[in-house]
């Protein structure tokens, strides 16, 4: 299974383009999408969801066309938007029923597999009661079984693990390597450790362009011998954040730990090697482009 | 001091750029225009038996000035009772509650808001008014205060009242607008029913929120003096006659009285005065605070299951093969299902008691009054049919569904229908008994009706307030029985063929553009 996206462009009007010119190809496994607000990557969701139509370019699943036949991803999609909502009146069994009919699941066996569904996600305890009465983390909890409901094949996240703490973040973290075998898997975050235990690829989007996309070694690649830790005075620090890309910073008394990448003239005296991470990458790429 | 204008302004913005707000304007501009009907008109709009003024400018400035004042009172109320519950809705309030700005300050913003929305759509009546003096001019000469006073002196501090009634009514009555609206209904019909109480220059006009009584007055006067007569009444609104011949009187305006513009000031301030004594209730968007004892048991009791559950692991499980099922009826059951969940359950019980007494009331009555009045009351259901998934931002899930056009909305548009039509039984069956098949037709095609307009303007809008004014017009025509606007053909019908072809058309293209219009927005969101 793939889904193959061709010089993808959305303007919204005149000043504002969500994405541009945007190609890539996505197939089985964990595609993590990382840029900073604005970048796009809700935009690009929406697009392969069906819920919004690009200006120009095409997207392809399995070799279908799916901006003229959206019907053809809907059969085999999971969607959790970022700022979804729910009908309060509605309790857990009765909303996901209502969700598997939009998704054409249905049978004798809806039953058994919205509970094992809701055990999954921990609810079965508060399931009969309306989802109005609902914490932020079990409102995210109960979308994420709703987009589980149809063995889907495409799923898409975004910003799945809002609201969820450490130990739910950790669990869901599992249910998608789990998954990922199976189906193609799109996952945006802001929480950058979110993306590099999960995905098997990164892409990096900013401005509504895709900046960079490869399996995470090759994208740390681009910042590795160039990440550096020093100690430095307080005083010091803005004149060293016009030199260098700071990625990070630790107040100690009066001195600072500072974490940074070079852009040229190689690192300050004293300065420590120190092993790259994606998110020292991100903010390269992000920061440089 | 500053701030507030600032406050306001963007309040004023935020209510104002909506789709619906522009179909209000549109609305209003045929309002406006038939508030000035032609002489061969098969209605009044400012109505004295056999009488009709000479179209000067005295008369159009004031019969538009005072049919704004008395439309904009009714359907005004309607328009501007959400401010307080869109801060609620969006979660603004939220933020408001924790700056330094007092209950009151806030209040007197909504107030003034609601105010500059109102005077938004006067604005455009007073606009209107004028190009139709140019449009039915009788060679009378322009004046252009006798335009511009009225809607100074009449329609401004109504709406201020309006205005400050809506706030008052939001602070104690929060969420239960419809409750909210059958109250003012009711207030409003009061001071309607006094126009005609006080004379011209009588001082008892000061009484009359409104300051209808002197317009009214001074008319009855004029008729009286100059043809002899002895008329007591004169109405508002749009009455329906067969009358083609009416005398024509020359009316020039009333003569404005200290007593009569004190009393408008005093009746904005008093307006004021009750949204002050309003702030000392209100919740400052504080619900726990406020949540019964029911409520609160609730709450507890879910803090008690949260604590308890140790979160399992999130796993898909060994989960059962997926059957495909397209149909629509598990939408159908659903949609039902929130209908009937919508609501307090006194609300119900008042639903039933009409209910039951339309099985029991003359027929003619209960198609006339009971059926429009136990559809109307089911408004809020109704206007969300199509609403609710955008303001639950459920919307993502619908549109992104397989077939969302094909399968959701048929699925909303048949559960409303079923709604409307299992309201409606008492009646339909006791025609049947009573082979009357045309009136079962029109009550049925007045079902589907109904519910298509609901979701086409809660489809075009994206918004409640629109259906919810609209429908009020609708169901006080019927009660009110003007044929040209029932949609229920409670009204005998002269050629009832006539009628259902029309309702027929009109059904159908409400279908066409609901469908047209979701299947542009399920996939432009």
């Amino acid at each position: 299974m793939s889904l193959v996206i061709t010089n993808l462009t959305k303007q919204y009007n005149k000043n504002k383009t969500g994405l541009s010119n945007y190609s890539i190809t996505i197939g089985k496994g964990v595609l993590g999408l990382l840029g900073p607000n604005g970048a796009g990557k809700s935009t690009l969701m929406k697009i392969i969801a069906t819920i919004s139509k690009p200006t120009e370019g095409t997207l392809f699943l399995d070799g279908e066309d799916i901006v003229k036949n959206p019907d053809r991803i809907r059969k085999v999609l999971g969607y959790l938007p970022q700022d979804f909502g729910v009908y309060p009146n509605l309790n857990a069994y009765e909303f996901l029923e209502y969700i598997a009919a939009m998704k054409g699941v249905g049978g004798k066996d809806l039953r058994k597999r919205i509970d094992i569904l809701l055990e999954g996600v921990n609810l079965t305890a508060d399931a009969k009661r309306p989802i109005g009465t609902y914490s932020g983390g079990m409102k995210q909890r109960i979308g994420i079984a709703q987009a589980l409901l149809n063995d889907p094949k495409v799923l898409i996240f975004d910003e799945p693990t809002v609201g969820l703490d450490p130990e739910e973040r950790m669990r869901f973290r599992q249910l998608i390597s789990d998954l990922a075998d199976d189906c193609i898997i799109i996952l945006s975050s802001h929480i950058v450790s979110d993306i590099e235990t999960i995905a098997d690829e990164v892409a990096i989007m900013k401005g509504g362009l895709l900046l960079e996309k490869a399996i995470q070694p090759d994208i740390i690649k681009r910042v590795e011998g160039r990440v550096f830790e020093t100690l430095i005075d307080n005083s010091e620090l803005t004149a060293f954040k016009t030199k260098h890309l700071v990625v990070n910073t630790n107040r100690q008394k009066d001195k600072v730990s500072v974490r940074y990448i070079t852009r040229a003239d190689g690192p300050e005296p004293g300065s420590a090697t120190v092993n790259a991470t994606l998110e020292d990458a991100y903010l390269f790429l992000t920061q440089n482009s | 001091m500053k701030y507030s204008f600032t406050l306001i302004k963007a309040d004023y913005l935020q209510r104002t750029r909506s789709y619906s707000f522009l179909i209000t304007l549109a609305i209003t501009v045929y309002a406006a225009y038939s508030f000035v009907p032609p002489t061969n008109a098969a209605y009044t709009t400012l109505n004295v038996t056999g009488y009709r003024g000479a179209f000067n400018s005295a008369w159009v400035g004031y019969v538009s000035a005072t049919m704004t004042a008395v439309m904009l009172s009714l359907y005004g109320f309607l328009l501007v009772n959400n401010g307080i519950k869109k801060d609620i809705d969006t979660e603004v309030g939220l933020i408001i509650a924790t700056t330094p700005i007092s209950n009151f300050g806030y209040l007197l913003i909504k107030l003034f808001s609601n105010f500059l929305v109102l005077l938004t759509i006067a604005g455009i009546t007073f606009t209107v008014s004028m190009v139709m003096f140019w449009l039915r001019g009788s060679g009378y000469p322009f004046i252009f205060t006798d335009f511009i006073t009225p809607y100074i002196l009449f329609a401004l501090p109504a709406l201020f009242v309006v205005s400050g009634l809506a706030v008052v009514a939001e602070v104690f009555l929060g969420k239960r607008s419809i409750l909210q609206f059958i109250i003012y209904f009711f207030i409003c019909g009061a001071v309607m029913a006094g126009i005609n109480g006080p004379e011209s220059g009588n001082p008892t006009v000061a009484f009359d929120p409104f300051g209808l009584s002197l317009v009214t007055g001074s008319i009855k006067s004029q008729i009286n003096t100059q043809f002899h007569e002895n008329i007591k009444q004169v109405s508002f609104g749009f009455i329906f006659s067969n009358r083609k011949s009416f005398r024509t009187f020359e009316w020039n305006g009333v003569s404005w009285t200290a007593i009569f513009i004190t009393s408008r000031l005093i009746w904005m301030a008093f307006s004021m005065a009750l949204v002050y004594l309003s702030s000392f209730f209100f919740h400052r968007f504080d619900f726990n605070q406020s949540a019964s004892r029911k409520k609160k048991a609730i709450i507890q009791d879910q803090q008690t299951i949260s604590t308890e559950i140790r979160p399992a692991a999130i796993n898909a499980g060994p989960l059962p093969p997926v059957v495909i099922d397209y149909g629509i009826l598990p939408f159908i059951k659903t949609e039902l299902l929130l209908l009937i969940r919508k609501g307090a359950k006194w609300f119900w019980l008042a639903s039933a008691g009409v209910w039951i007494a339309m099985l029991f009331a003359p027929l003619d009555i209960a198609h006339t009054y009971l059926l429009p009045i136990v559809w109307f009351l089911q408004v809020t259901r109704f206007s969300e049919l199509v609403t609710k998934e955008r303001t639950n931002r459920l919307h993502y899930f619908t549109y992104s569904s397989y077939k969302p056009l094909l399968r959701m909305l048929p699925a909303q548009i048949l559960a409303g229908i079923l709604f409307a039509i299992i309201l409606a039984l008492p009646i339909i069956v006791r025609y049947i008994i009573n082979s009357n098949i045309d009136a079962v037709i029109n009550i049925l095609l007045g079902a589907i009706f109904i519910v298509l307009l609901a979701v086409c303007l809660g489809i075009i809008s994206g918004g409640k307030k629109l259906f919810e004014i609209i429908f009020f017009m609708l169901t006080y025509a019927v009660t009110q029985k003007i044929p040209a606007i029932d949609y229920l053909g409670a009204t005998p019908q002269q050629d009832n063929t006539s009628h259902i072809v029309i309702i027929a058309i009109l059904i159908l293209s409400l279908v066409t553009l609901s469908f047209f219009v979701r299947n542009y927005q399920a996939r432009h969101l």
